[in-house]
Parts: C-alpha cells; structure tokens; sequence
C-alpha cells in the first residue's frame, strides 16, 4: 500500500540520518570520551531508532540499536566507560547498523547478530563489574587503590577504574566462538538520503508567499477581465498558482499519527497519577493535517486525554462492578472530511450527567432558570465549554483543577474549527474537534454592507436566503423568523456595525433600529449563520461570490475587536474584513433575552 | 536656539554632519513635523517608516473613531489613525481627500499609519533642546508618557511625540468585553 510506502520512506530518510549523526558523534566521542552532550545525543537517537524500528518491524535494527542505547545508558549514567577497544565494536556496531538500514531497501541479508552478542557481552560484564564494586567497596577496594588510593567511590573515580580494569578484548573473543569472519574494515559508503528536512519557517514563509502571489493573480484576472472582457487568457496563471498553492498546502501535512503516538506516555502518565488502569487505542492515524494545526491542538489534546483518564474513566474496582471491563479505554480516533479533520477523544468511563451539568449552570447563571425546561441537551452540553466552569466536583468525585475545557474551546476557535461533545451516562464520552485541515487558505462568502465587502468563512455558513421583510418579527429585544420551520433569530449587521461595543447588545432596541428604519416590504438579503447548534440570520446588503480568500490577521492595536477575525485583500486591491461568527454569536447569545429565542429551537 | 530653521532632507544631512563635526558632544536628533489642528508636531525619524498618500481604508466598525480602519500598504496591512480625534482637536481630517498624506510609524511589534493634511518636512534639532518640564505635560491633553516636550525653535513650538509609547501604554480601546 502506498500508505506503508510513505511511512517506510520517512523511517528510512530518518533512520539514514541518524546513522550519519551517530558516525559523527562517534567519531567526535572517540576524541574526546567525556562529551555528555555527544553521550546524550547518541542515547537519544538510539533509543529513537529503536523505537522507530520496532514500530516499523525491522527486529534486527531494532536490536541492535537497543543492545547500543542500553550501554549508553551505562555510559551516562557513568557506569561504564569507553575505550578504543568498545570504540572498535561500536564503529563496527554502527557500520553494521547502515548495512541494515540499506536492506530494508535492498533486502540483503545482513549479519548482525555477532556485533550485537559482543555488545551484550560487554555490557554484561560491565554492569557485573560495576555491581561488584559497588556492593563491597571495602573487599575491592586494593583492587582499585593503585588508581587513586581513595576508598569513597565518586563517580569519576569509578569510570577510571573501569577504564583500566577493562576487560581485554581477545577475552572477549575467548568467549564469543560465534564470530563473524569477515571482520575486516569495509570502505564506509556514504549514503544520501531521499528526503529533505524543511524547518517549518520555510515552510511558512513559502506559504506566505504563495498567498501573497494568489492575491496578486486574482487582482490581475480582475484587471484583465475589466478591460478584455475575457479570462481564459490567463486560464493556465489562474490553474499553475492553485496546483502551486495545494502543492505546498500538501507539503505541510502531516500524519496525525506522528502526534498520536506521543500519547501512549501522555495517557500511561495520567493513569499512574490517577492509578487507574486505561488502555489507548489510536484510530484513523494515516489521516493528514496541516502541521501548524497540530501544533497549536497539541496541547488541548493533552488536556482532554488526561482529562479522560482523570474524569471520565473509573478506578478498576468501580468498573468490575458496573460490569465493564477491568481495564478502561480512552481512544483517539482521526478521519478527513473534505478540508475538515475530525479528532475524537472518546472514554468509556462515567459519562456526563447532563442533568447536573444542568442544575449546575443554572446555578451559576449560565443558563436562565424559565428556559430550564425547555433547553436542549446539546445546549446544556455547551455549557461544559464555558469559563470557569469546572465539571469535575459534578461529573466525579476525583478532585481536580479547573477542567479548563474553555481553553480547549479557545484554540479550537482560534484556528476555525469546532469542538462539541458526546455523552452518554453509564457508556462514556467523546470529545469531537472538528479542525480545518489547513490554516492557509479558507472558502469565504463575500457580502456587502454600506458599499464595502466582508466575508464569512463557509464553514459557518449555513445558508444564503432571500425573505421579505414582513417575514421577520419582532419579539422582545431582538427578530425571529422562520427558516425551514424552526424558529431563528435575525440580526441587521448593519445594527452591529452601529455600536460603540458589543455592550450596546443589551441596549434597547438596539437591534432592530435597521429594520424600523426599512420601509415597504422589500426582500432581504440574509445568511445564516451557525455555530454550535446556534442559529443566526445575518442580514446583509447585497450577496456577493463565494470565494477562496487568505486570511491575514488583523494588525495591532486593532487585533482584538469583537466582530472581525482578520483580514483579506480582494482581487479588486479593496481590503475586506473577514466576520468573526464564534465571537459574534457568543456575544448575541450571552444576552439572557436572546437566549429565550434559541432556547425555543430545542 | 534661534540659528534653527528648516531644512530640505540634503541640507539636513549636511548640516547634521557639520554639526555633527563642530558639537561633538550635543547629541542630534531628526525630526518628521506634521501640522494637527494648526499646531507643529514631531516624531522622531526612526519611528517613521514612510510617508505615501493615503490608500483606500476600509472602515473598521466598533473602533474608537480616531481609528479610520484598514488599508494595504505595499501588500501590508495597517491600521489607520486619526492623531487630531485621538487628541481631542479640531473636527478630524475628511478622509476622502486624495491628497492626504500617511505616515506610516514602525516598530518591531507593530505599523500603523497616521492621517497628516501636509507633506510632512523634517527638522534636525538638539537633545539638549527639547524642553521636558513637567508644567507642559500637566495642560497636555496628551498622555504624559507618550509627550517627549516640547523644542521652541525661532517662534514655532513644535510638540514632540513618541507614537510607540502612545500606542503601546494607552492601546487602542476595542469594543472587546
């Protein structure tokens, strides 16, 4: 499958490389046998490696990187010291390690398994001799004395009594029949890789760039389009910059895998806290992200496992009893959607009990108490997202920090996507982030307002519809209509566009002063909006095209006004803003009055 | 004091090196001065990036007023200011007036750009001169950590501003709550 391909591609270009840095740190070690930063380094990627080939089947390099990263560790923990005869094996060793490398592509057969009985060998007796002296400084300590004469065993002292106490290699040999004959110095080959490393700046800018080029093109098809009335003329421009453009978005894509795997030591962590027992289960791992959307989701996903592990799963005994199984599981699952990626972070622990989720956010204001008894479960629900409100004391009787599932929520947001949730009491619950898969470009509908254009981003937008105005009512403060026979309130962006501040919501009448103001019964332009179950008509001025846009922040000192995200340049050079719809809706629905209108969509 | 006038950017620069030459010891410093409301204003050269005539803004709802919105400079996208509202004088600049000039201001952090009526000149003056006394910020309208002081230079008074510190302490209110 190409799939396994790919992944055999990448652990070859990284296993290579680590060969390289490793002959390059042995060679730097070689002169100079105290370097801790090159005794750390080679520690660290051979244990990688190891992993890495384990994970990918190649037992032999697995093995033998392992028998090298365990005496390593001895080396660094300063339990064993090197000399040029250890030196001789480990090049050997590290020789053998490429060959290896090279089968996987090749298929050669490759003998290893000499250098790595060496290796144990050496180990072994190394570890023997260090417990020996370890065990009866006083007994060894006339075998030790000609070095330093000091009966207290300092780390350093230790090492030059290893160094000189060194087993002799042909006692080594003495031992091992099993060696290999052709122990002469093969040429070293040097090897390059297949593939490049990019540090992700590059990557980066190179988007910038091209984004940068997109606007320059739309703006020249505009121009071309106004004064030839035609562009097919720049057909091939218009077709080279966007296969340039998803060629670089398809560069930054990573498999979601690569941080999935991080989260065995994350989730085994979080259990031994806990001391509960939880099993991982990782689902969907070849889907593909943009790195900088991972990157920034690391951490909520962090959060919401041990927030798994800690809330939602049960101690064993708790389970036994409810009949589950001993062991829990938290699973992370991944699938593509379009340019969506859809993260699950599932228990099957506890579950939520909405209703005390409920009572609780009615307590603490969240939620009026006369829309109690008709607000939906989803709605409920959302308010697990919500500052300040922490589940744990509700959900389960561990103690915990605030939950701080409104973090979460905020770098969710922050790069466009959505997070919602799943419960059910007694089966478990599923955290679902649904993530734009690249940050770089977003699908837009532009509008205008007072002769200039905005966009929302498509992936908010829930319809665009022409209504009459006599279809729209007032009720207390705010318009309701009816689309597709549920109740939804409409807004006047216009209204918005008027106010000082978001404050001005609560003013009254302040949201239907646009349309006291419209006379006759003429048709208005509305897109609806949504977020989070929440329904909103956004009326506009005039509709315009759908449109691929690149979202530039907004600059300071401006970057953090309620109604807007950031902002794009059009083909014509005009600037557009681009609505924020999570903030904007949060606003209209912090308001209690408001809140009666969505609590009738239930 | 009086030996001051102004300058053309050639004169500037030789004049800066001959002062430069003759006072070793007085530190100099150039000046970008702008008119508000009929009044001289200064900021220091290194503050300002460029100065080109004012693009096309898009308006920027739930902002202060002295903020004009947005516009695309040179592929940048910065905001625009209006010092005259942001200072209280005057009815503020109408921005539909093609020939209205930008100074654009940089830093690290951030760019913003200023509305200015008139070409901005620029004028080399001497550290030593800038008056600091404190009774000038008292009547100032200004925020005090963002006026420098004040240079009399012949009969015009010239108000020096550090645009940086007037962003960066007082931020620009949003309607954010």
């Amino acid at each position: 499958m190409a799939k396994e391909e790919e992944y055999k591609e990448m652990f070859l270009a990284e296993a290579e490389e680590s060969y390289e840095e490793l002959n390059r740190l042995f060679t730097e070690l070689e002169k100079n046998n105290q370097s801790r930063s090159a005794i750390d380094a080679i520690f660290r990627i051979t244990h990688t490696l190891k992993g890495n080939a384990m994970g990918m089947g190649f037992d032999a390099i697995a093995e033998l990187s392992h028998v090298m990263e365990d005496i390593f560790n001895e080396v660094k923990l300063r339990r064993m010291t090197l000399d040029s005869t250890l030196f001789q094996s480990l090049f050997r060793a590290n020789d053998i390690l490429g060959d290896l490398i090279q089968s996987v592509k090749t298929e050669e057969k490759v003998r290893y398994k000499g250098i790595r009985t060496k290796l144990q060998v050496a180990l072994r007796k190394a570890k023997a001799y260090y417990e020996a002296q370890h065990e009866s400084t006083v007994v060894k300590e006339d075998a030790v004395a000609n070095q330093t004469g000091s009966t207290e065993h300092t780390e350093d002292e230790v090492k030059e009594g290893d160094s000189c106490e060194w087993i002799p290699p042909n006692e080594l040999d003495d031992e091992e029949g099993e060696e290999e004959g052709d122990d002469e110095i093969k040429g070293h080959k040097i090897i390059l890789s297949d593939m490049v490393q990019v540090p992700v700046r590059k990557l980066d800018e190179l988007l910038n760039i091209v984004g940068e080029l997109i606007i320059e093109k739309d703006t020249l098809i505009a121009q071309w389009e106004r004064e030839r009335g035609s562009n097919s003329d720049l057909a091939r421009l218009h077709r080279i910059t966007s296969d340039l453009q998803y060629s670089v978005m398809d560069v930054r894509l990573v498999q979601v895998g690569f941080l999935f795997n991080k989260f065995h030591r994350v989730l085994r962590d979080a259990a031994v806290i806990e001391n509960k027992k939880v099993d991982l289960v990782l689902e969907g791992t070849e889907s593909e992200i943009d790195r900088n959307v991972l990157k920034t989701m690391s951490d909520s996903l962090v959060h919401l496992v041990r927030n798994s592990v800690g809330h939602g799963i049960e101690p064993s005994e708790e389970r036994l009893k409810l009949g589950k199984s001993e062991r829990g599981t938290v699973t992370l699952r991944a699938r593509n959607e379009k340019d969506t990626v859809y993260i699950e972070i599932s228990d099957d622990g506890y579950g939520v009990d909405v209703d005390k989720i409920k009572a609780k956010a009615i307590k603490k204001g969240l939620i009026p108490k006369e829309y109690a008894s008709i607000i939906s479960r989803a709605e409920v629900l959302l308010c697990l997202f919500e500052p300040g409100f922490s589940n744990a004391e509700v959900v389960t009787e561990i103690s915990g920090r605030g939950v701080g599932l409104d973090v979460v929520r905020m770098a969710v947001e922050s790069i466009g996507g959505k997070i919602s949730v799943e419960t059910e009491l007694g089966k478990g619950t599923t955290f679902t982030l649904g993530l734009p898969s690249s940050m770089a470009v977003k699908a837009a509908l532009l509008f205008q307002l007072a002769q200039q254009e905005y966009a929302i981003a498509l992936a908010y937008t829930e319809a665009v519809i022409s209504m009459p105005k006599a279809e729209i009512h007032k009720i207390n403060t705010g318009l309701i209509s009816t689309y597709l026979g549920k109740t939804i309130s409409i807004v006047f962006l216009q209204d918005l566009f008027d106010m000082k501040s978001m404050k001005e919501i609560e003013g009254k009448g302040s949201l239907y002063k646009q349309f006291d103001a419209i006379e006759g019964n003429p048709n208005l332009d509305i897109v609806i909006v949504s977020y989070n179950h929440r329904l909103v008509g956004l009326v506009v001025d005039k509709l315009m095209q759908q449109k691929e846009i690149v979202e530039k922040k907004l600059p300071a000192p401006i970057d953090n006004v309620a109604l807007f995200s950031g902002v794009t340049i059009l083909g014509t050079g005009r600037m557009c803003l681009v609505l924020d719809i999570v903030s904007i809706l949060s606003h209209l629905f912090r308001e209690k009055r408001i809140g009666a209108n969505i609590a009738t969509l239930g | 004091m009086s030996d001051k006038t102004e300058y053309t950017i050639e004169d500037v620069q030789r004049e800066a090196e001959k002062h430069q030459k003759s006072k070793e010891q007085s530190e100099l410093m150039q000046l970008i001065i702008f008119k508000l409301a009929g009044e001289e204003y200064g900021l220091s050269i290194d503050q300002i990036k460029e100065v080109v005539l004012t693009p096309r803004i898009a308006r920027m709802p739930q902002t202060p007023s002295y903020i004009k919105g947005v516009t695309n400079i040179r592929g940048n996208i910065i905001a625009i200011m209006d010092l005259e509202q942001k200072f209280g004088l005057g009815e503020g600049l109408i921005e539909s007036a093609k020939q209205d000039y930008t100074l654009v201001v940089e830093n690290a952090d951030f760019k913003i750009g200023i509305l200015v009526k008139e070409v901005p000149n620029t004028l080399t003056i001497e550290v030593d001169d800038i008056d600091k006394a404190s009774t000038l910020i008292q009547y100032s309208t200004l925020d005090a950590s963002c006026l420098m002081g004040v240079v009399n230079v012949g009969d015009r008074m010239i108000i020096l501003i550090d645009m940086i510190k007037l962003i960066e302490s007082e931020g620009v209110k949003t309607s954010y709550t």
